[in-house]
């Protein structure tokens, strides 16, 4: 068996899957400090239970992009380019927010190294200006540091090669380097390095709690933390890579939207307290996005799932005409501040309470709303995820949505765009049900030549380097699959040059060794 | 005028319009161009009538896959160093630079030339849009020879080309692109102020950040602002401005064949679903087809657009399942002339059709 926990903004929720059986489900209120929640959540969720029957916990975690978004939590980092002489105009950290800028420090180097597109070097590395850094980044007294040289993706040596120059001379230095995070595209791919060396020592804190959670409830199997593709980490790699839990949440959401439905092609409303976030399933999986994507004003290459959000959640304020919904919103303070709680504000989840009759609350409280505006409102919610749901579809055929999350009684009339709309039972726990039923993934890209290389030699060799990450992940290496291969011919170039990406996913490695016995 | 960095956000944006869909992301040259024109203050840009009979001007720009500069960063000096070996080959000081084509990136090498060199850039270029190929330039058509030209590496190697005729010229700088990072830059097409007049599409600089600011100040649907663009184009040298179709992507293929991206792409409308355009694809957006009727085609522009905020889509980043609009736009009337359609009409490309010009369509 296995447990699935998402810690979201306000809630904790955990449930207990025996392979695709829900045995159980709980929410309690996410804490200040996380861990309280998480074990509340845990405490509730075991009830009953052996511990010993558990073979996996899985959770998925907003903790880090909102360290990010609300600049906290952020050390101070070391961002090392190699790329000289290209670059030399645009050094690390160009175009970042000052805020987060200044939170992290400006400490940016610039050196010579790298490759070119065809594996030609761009330049040697320059041993005299890798010790001036050394020196500088000693002095500053700097422990985390984040390395990025051009086209890494297809050679990482010099990234290796001044990582370990640092290393033999800050022994207790923390370096994340920028091949490890992601696709071409240094600039992007050197912020996501960044960002993550800024988060590592609170990855340690993050993960340390989790962990203790889990031993002080007796619970000694692996933990997973979800990251942004709907896969799994364990706990080493996200002491290591606490930025690619970015966007978790919403993956999380889709994925278990599909398995409480068993579909695998329909749209997906997570409505929470302050958001409606609209997401595409494709073959079971998030439609990724391919725009950049900003991490707290950041650009980064970070695979994320193309999510459209929508102001309007449970706590969102409805205007005294029902005319006007959100974008302000109560928030997790929809407890104390709606109305049908006894509070002063007029709330989408009061409005829903007052149409459909809702069993939450205090119906007293809405009774003497007028008739006309809670017909107003209500149409007017209904009007706004229409228009954005019809804004993701994938063709002009009305598509089955599914509605998740709390907020979802806010939809009790039908949508235009859906086929039919789907309620699974225990959507409120979507995100924590995505996080338990996901598998380990890796993934591999690297430039290759068709004239020097055959495709099929290029492509198994991008897969065994997926494979090995995977693996290393923590997943059963003879579950794996490949799930995607993607092939990019450099525009104007050689018909030869090629950009291979390879994504492969399996199981958890524990969870199959269970099932093996 | 002077150019600063108050204009260049919509420069960009202008431009990336007339790209048409081709010209690569502009991210990084804009990074570029506003730090030096932070560095070394503004540029001062010429009408190309300001300009002596005997001037001397070059082109300058960038060749290559704009997909490598994600990796290998362009530079400043990469843009100063080919200006200063040119006018130290040829012996004379340039009186002005001036753009390939004004659609993307290569709108702006010459503002990062002209910052740091101080010589002022000529309101104009020689595609009024992007267009694949030298030799599809106003000034190859006008018979200006391509050298003597010199391209300039990352690494700032130099490279002097001497060569009879554009299209030689275009295959041999391509595949010193390859062997040099997959991108350079190059000062060309030397020519003097007389023969500029004559082939320059004139305005295209000031005309993009006009543009840019209209898309700017009136984002919203493609339908509320159309008005706006026909507003825009109508006192321009590209006249005509149509809203082709506001729908969904309902289908986008392409795929690289001698090194370009070909493919098509598919539009439904919105409101009827049997009307439907379909787009060929090779680098730009070049011919618009319904139900096998030509509605639009190179080099007349066709541009394709956000739905909800008007920002133009490059090509690389079109895809199923977007709300766009498609625009049409009428060409310079010099791109209508017989020696001009010979270089840049639909057959060019390898499309088996006649040019119509977008208003008689």
């Amino acid at each position: 068996m296995r447990i699935g926990i998402d810690v979201g903004g306000t809630h904790t929720d955990a449930v207990l899957l025996d392979n695709a059986n829900i045995l159980a489900s709980v929410k309690a209120p996410t804490s200040k400090d996380v861990v309280t929640g998480v074990i509340s959540a845990l405490t509730n969720i075991l009830q009953g239970q052996q511990v010993d029957t558990i073979d996996a916990v899985m959770i998925g975690t907003t903790q880090f992009t909102n360290a990010v978004v609300e600049r906290r939590q952020l050390a101070e980092v070391a961002a090392i380019r190699i790329g000289l002489p290209s670059g030399v105009d645009i050094p690390p950290m160009t175009a970042w927010p000052d805020d987060i800028a200044d939170a992290i420090g400006r400490h940016t180097y610039m050196i010579d190294g790298g490759f070119l597109y065809d594996g030609w070097p761009l330049a040697e590395l320059n041993n005299q200006q890798i010790q001036g850094v050394i020196d500088d980044i000693k002095e500053k007294n700097i422990t985390n540091v984040a390395i990025a040289a051009a086209f890494s993706p297809m050679n990482a040596q010099p990234e290796h090669a001044v990582a370990e120059a640092i290393k033999a001379q800050i022994p207790n230095v923390r370096i994340t380097l920028s091949y490890q995070m992601g696709r071409l595209g240094i600039l992007e791919r050197e912020n996501a390095a960044i960002l993550n060396a800024s988060l590592l020592p609170f990855a340690d804190i993050v993960v340390s709690a989790f962990q203790n959670a889990l031993k002080d409830q007796g619970l000694s199997c692996p933990m997973f933390i979800s990251q942004n593709d709907g896969t799994l980490m364990n706990a080493k790699f996200v002491r290591q890579y606490p930025a690619l839990t970015f966007a978790s949440g919403p993956t999380n959401s889709l994925r278990g939207a599909s398995q409480l439905t068993g579909l695998k092609n329909a749209i997906v409303v997570d409505i929470g307290g302050t958001t409606s976030d609209i997401g595409v399933l494709q073959e079971g999986f998030p439609r990724e996005s391919n725009m950049v994507i900003e991490v707290g004003g950041v650009r980064t290459n970070f695979r994320m799932p193309d999510i459209q959000a929508v102001a309007m959640g449970g706590g969102s304020h409805i205007s005294s005409d029902g005319n006007k919904i959100g974008p302000q919103s109560v928030g997790h303070q929809l407890l104390q501040k709606g109305l049908i709680f006894g509070g002063e504000t007029l709330t989408a989840t009061d409005i829903a309470v007052a149409h459909a009759n809702l069993d939450i609350g205090d119906h007293a409280k809405v009774a003497t709303l007028p008739s006309e505006l809670v017909k107003r409102a209500t149409d007017n919610m209904h009007e706004l995820l229409d228009r954005h749901i019809d804004m993701m579809k994938p063709n002009s055929e009305p598509v089955p949505v599914i509605l998740v999350g709390g907020g979802s009684v806010l939809i009790s009339e039908d949508l235009k765009t859906a086929s039919e709309i789907i309620r699974p039972e225990n959507a409120a726990v979507a995100n924590a049900i995505g996080a338990a039923i996901a598998q380990i993934g890796g993934e591999a890209e690297q430039f290759v030549s068709y004239r020097e290389v055959s495709r099929d030699d290029a492509i198994s060799m991008v897969t065994q380097k997926a494979r090995q990450s995977a693996i290393e992940a923590g997943a059963d290496a003879n579950s794996l699959t490949v799930v995607d291969i993607e092939e990019t011919a450099i525009p104007y170039m050689d018909d030869g040059n090629t950009r291979v990406r390879v994504k492969v996913i399996g199981e958890v490695a524990k969870l199959v060794k269970q099932e093996a016995n | 005028m002077q150019l600063t960095n108050e204009q260049l956000d919509d420069l960009v944006l202008g431009a990336v319009f007339l790209a048409t869909g081709g010209g690569g992301d502009p991210f990084v040259p804009q990074l570029l161009t506003a730090q030096a024109l932070k560095r070394f203050g503004s540029v001062k840009m010429i009408q190309p009538d300001e300009l002596a009979n005997d001037a001397f001007v070059a082109c300058i720009g960038g060749v290559g896959a704009p997909t490598v500069s994600l990796e290998l960063l362009p530079s400043i000096a990469e843009s100063v160093a080919p200006v200063k070996a040119f006018e130290q080959q040829t012996g004379k000081k340039l009186d002005a630079l001036v753009s390939f084509e004004i659609g993307g990136a290569n709108s702006l090498v010459p503002i990062i030339a002209a910052a740091a060199t101080g010589i002022p850039i000529v309101d104009g270029d020689g595609m009024g849009r992007a267009l694949p190929e030298a030799q599809m330039m106003t000034y190859a058509i006008e018979g200006v020879k391509p050298t003597p030209a010199i391209a300039c590496d990352y690494e700032g190697n130099l490279t002097t080309f001497t060569t009879g005729n554009t299209a030689t010229y275009e295959r041999h700088i391509r595949s010193l692109a390859m062997s040099s990072g997959g991108m350079i830059t190059t000062i060309e097409h030397p020519m003097s102020g007389a023969q500029l007049k004559a082939a320059i599409i004139p305005g295209t600089v000031s005309f993009s950040i006009e543009l840019g600011r209209v898309l700017r100040g009136n984002r919203g649907t493609a339908e509320a602002m159309l008005p706006h663009l026909q507003e825009v184009f109508s006192h321009s040298i590209y006249g005509e401005c149509r809203l082709l179709i506001s729908g969904k992507v309902t289908d986008k293929a392409t795929r690289i064949v001698g090194g370009y991206d070909i493919g098509s792409a598919a539009i439904v409308a919105f409101e009827d679903e049997s009307e439907q355009l379909h787009i060929d694809i090779k680098n730009e957006y070049l011919v618009a087809t319904q139900n096998g009727e030509l509605k639009a085609s190179v080099p007349d522009l066709i541009v394709i657009a956000d739905y909800e905020t008007c920002t133009p889509i490059n090509a690389e980043r079109l895809r199923y399942g977007q709300r766009v609009a498609v625009f049409a736009v009428g060409c310079p009337d010099y791109f209508r002339s017989e020696k001009a359609l010979a270089a840049v009409a639909p057959k060019c490309f390898g499309f088996d059709l006649e040019y119509k010009p977008l208003e008689s369509l």
